[in-house]
């Protein structure tokens, strides 16, 4: 690694993702979601916060087929989207 | 994207040839020092990723910047984060260069 000269700063070391890796989605089984996330973020002028929707939608549907572990929402930074969706639909 | 909050991405990688290709990857983030707010929970990297021939499939990311960016004098002037990913031929007993990841 290359050496930092400053020592107040944090240094940066290529990290692993804190929840390990997705597996890759052969089948296409979460593609249709994934092409309205993209959708959604071409129509707002790529602004991500619009589309946490359809971005909590796609993990919702790649934790339903085992292709993500499962992990309560809230705890992937979709709380706030919980709380509204509880408010609309009773049921899902 | 807001410092804080979840967000997600997506690459697409494509297998052109016809056999089987075994791949892992690895990140940059530029600017350099922007690479320590970069968090990532879940992604396709570092793991060893099969791709069929011709298969073209769907890479995602679910990150966030930490808040902390905001505090960090030296990233006022950054407003533009450049996640790049490089994928590489997994060859036997090759290990990437990656200190404190085993």
């Amino acid at each position: 690694m290359s050496t930092a000269m400053n020592f107040s700063s944090k240094t940066f070391t290529p990290r692993p993702p804190d929840k390990g890796a997705f597996p890759l989605d052969h089948l296409g089984e979460c593609s249709a979601f994934k092409e309205q996330f993209m959708e959604c973020l071409r129509h707002s002028g790529y602004e991500s916060a619009a589309c946490r929707q359809r971005a909590m939608a796609y993990l919702e549907c790649r934790m339903d087929r085992q292709l993500m572990a499962n992990e309560p929402l809230e705890k992937l930074g979709f709380k706030d989207l919980i709380n509204e969706k509880s408010e609309e639909k009773p049921e899902k | 994207v807001v410092p804080g909050e979840t967000a997600l991405a997506f690459y697409k990688a494509k297998n052109p040839t016809d056999k089987p290709i075994i791949g892992i990857s690895t990140y940059n983030v530029i600017p350099f020092e922007a690479g320590q707010y970069f968090n990532k929970i879940q992604c396709f990297c570092f793991e060893e990723q099969r791709l069929n021939p011709q298969e073209e499939v769907d890479m995602p990311v679910f990150f966030y910047i930490d808040p902390d960016f905001v505090e960090d004098p030296k990233m006022a002037k950054v407003d533009l984060i450049t996640l790049s990913y490089t994928f590489f031929e997994a060859k036997e007993g090759q290990k990437l260069p990656l200190p404190g990841y085993q």
